[in-house]
């Protein structure tokens, strides 16, 4: 009787240790982006067929994620190979062991903290009761605002009790509705269609908060990967270039292929993408100081001096 | 004795998932090893928000089961003076219960906003329904020759109330509220990991959520942790308690 007890529990013990080890035979290249302009490139790269071209008879499975979280997470599982995501959460994945290395920036756009309440004009006009929707905490958002309110206020951590966890759309149905919240942190195409509101207006812009330039989107693969499948990656970076040329090159075209694709209309995404605070561009910007302040803050301890966090510099 | 052996099956568990990690079997990402887990509950107990945060999620789901019970009490009541009323309510029952309360959540949030308000209105749903339909159950389990009894001996309705329908129905309602707790821990976790903080720092359901996006996987197994911690607690000590002040007292269960 009791040793068929122990037969068990060691039978569920080695299932879960199985469950663990399970390793990654996929024959197929998975890449996750999520939803919103600044991750054009990638649905270009996508519907122009541009990755596949250069990957003939490899499968390519596009995944579209809600939450960054869920991204690291199906990373850490080994099912997705390359994903996309702002700094801060590729910082937190970093620091707690995560073998992996950004590839490549993607794009810098112009992201902000929304009301419409006329009353809030800057960050000090926020009361006690006021709430701010954002992504999640440890987002670029989050980071953002922390570092607002540490320069304004004088302690970072004074909206964290105020912060309503909400996707991009919710949160801008939110805010329009004006039920419930009074400020939302968001990025384009959301934060153009808020600001079309008569009411709405900027309190915060993500560049008065950073002080500097910083890459909005990156795309990160997993170390495993890299080594085993290198010329995969060399072709993705090789694909998303053409992606980003493509679209500097041909907004009409890029504009009809993220219309269809977005739901929104053509003539809006011409502008949006050809405005001048939206740049495409490989090249990642702002790691430094996004690093010293989530160091500073606590949300990062293990990284030390940066350094090896991008593919390609010594690694 | 038997508490004994569980403790031991239980160790052993333990002692099984500390050597796998320390074996490196285990990846720490995946499964945290049990001294992490220990390591990071003490931490936050001792240092982080976590005791702010039980008091929390403890208020909010007290203000919601008193709700319930309420609720309940009235409905019961009127079920058990109006058959018809009765009808209605089992009808009610069976075409809400089944709704999962984060599919009730973007109504809420449109009605009330995410405050506490739309959280205790989740849990509300988590448990009143539960408790409803257990209420009804017991009703309808008491022997009819009881209130015929009760006539004999010239009770009123409320006597009938107060001296056969609540007693007789006791075990079916007590076993009602154990489902209700449990449903309104879920109904409270999942509102929180949904659109977060609603206080100041928020309670449990937060807390994990927190740690999931922070990627702290040992603080999200000891939210779990805590969670059934809690829920031993109150069944030893409050489920407990009034068991022994009724039906064991009345004889109907050992």
């Amino acid at each position: 009787m009791k040793t068929k007890r122990i037969k068990i529990i060691l039978a569920a013990f080695s299932l879960l240790i199985l469950l663990s080890a399970c390793s990654n035979d996929r024959e197929s290249l998975a890449i996750a982006e999520q939803y919103g302009l600044a991750y054009a490139p990638v649905t270009i790269m996508k519907e122009k067929g541009i990755l596949a071209e250069r990957l003939e008879g490899v499968q390519i499975e596009w995944k579209q994620m809600a939450n960054t979280a869920a991204i690291r997470e199906a990373m850490v599982a080994g099912d997705l190979d390359i994903g996309f995501m702002a700094i801060p959460p590729f910082l937190i994945g970093s620091d707690k062991g995560m073998q992996w290395k950004i590839l490549s920036g993607l794009s810098e756009v112009p992201v902000a903290l929304v009301s419409l309440d006329d009353g809030i004009r800057q960050l000090s006009d926020f009361g006690e009761s006021d709430r701010i929707a954002l992504p999640q905490p440890g987002s670029i958002q989050h980071m953002l605002l922390s570092m607002a309110a540490e320069k304004e206020l004088g302690d970072a951590g004074y909206f964290d009790d105020r912060i309503v966890t909400m996707t991009h759309p919710d949160g801008m149905h939110a805010l329009l509705s004006k039920a419930d919240i009074a400020g939302h942190f968001t990025s384009p195409p959301y934060l153009f269609m808020e600001l079309e509101n008569q009411e709405a207006h900027v309190v915060l812009t993500g560049k008065e908060a950073m002080g500097e330039r910083f890459t909005f989107v990156v795309g990160v693969s997993m170390d495993e990967f890299s080594k085993e499948n290198p010329l995969w990656e060399a072709a993705f970076k090789e694909a998303l270039e053409e992606a980003v040329f493509f679209m500097v090159e041909n907004p009409d075209e890029a504009a009809a292929i993220l219309s269809e694709a977005y739901g929104i209309e053509e003539e809006k995404i011409y502008q949006y993408i050809t405005r001048e605070d939206i740049v495409y561009t490989q090249e990642t910007a702002g790691m430094e100081k996004f690093h010293d302040f989530m160091e500073s803050r606590g949300y990062i301890d293990n990284l030390g001096e940066m350094g090896n966090l991008t593919r390609g510099e010594g690694s | 004795m038997k508490g004994l052996k569980a403790l031991a099956v239980a160790l052993l568990l333990l002692a099984f998932w500390q050597a796998g990690a320390y074996s490196g079997l285990l990846d720490p990402m995946i499964f945290p090893s049990p001294s992490d887990v220990a390591e990071s509950l003490a931490k936050d107990l001792a240092v982080g928000d976590l005791p702010v945060q039980i008091m929390f999620s403890m208020e909010l789901i007290g203000k919601g089961l008193l709700i319930s019970g309420m609720l309940a009490i009235i409905t019961g009541y009127a079920c058990i003076k109006m058959d018809g009323f009765r009808k209605i309510v089992e009808t009610v029952v069976t075409l809400i219960h089944p709704l999962p309360g984060v599919a009730l959540l973007p109504l809420v949030i449109l009605w009330v906003g995410t405050g506490k308000a739309a959280i205790i209105i989740i849990i509300v749903h988590g448990a009143f329904w539960p408790l409803m339909q257990n209420v009804l159950s017991g009703i309808g389990s008491i022997p009819y020759i009881y209130f015929k009894v009760g006539d004999n001996y010239g009770l009123s309705t409320r006597e009938q109330i107060f001296h056969i329908s609540i007693p007789a129905s006791a075990p079916f309602i007590i076993a009602g509220f154990k489902i209700a707790w449990a449903r309104a821990w879920r109904a409270l976790i999942s509102a929180e990991m949904i659109f977060g903080a609603a206080g100041l720092a928020g309670g449990i359901g937060w807390a994990i959520y927190k740690s999931r996006v922070f990627m702290d996987i040992a603080g999200i197994v000891a939210g779990l942790l805590l969670i059934m911690l809690i829920g031993i607690i109150v069944e030893k000590f409050v489920f407990g308690f009034i068991e022994k002040r009724t039906v064991e007292k009345w004889g109907m269960t050992r």
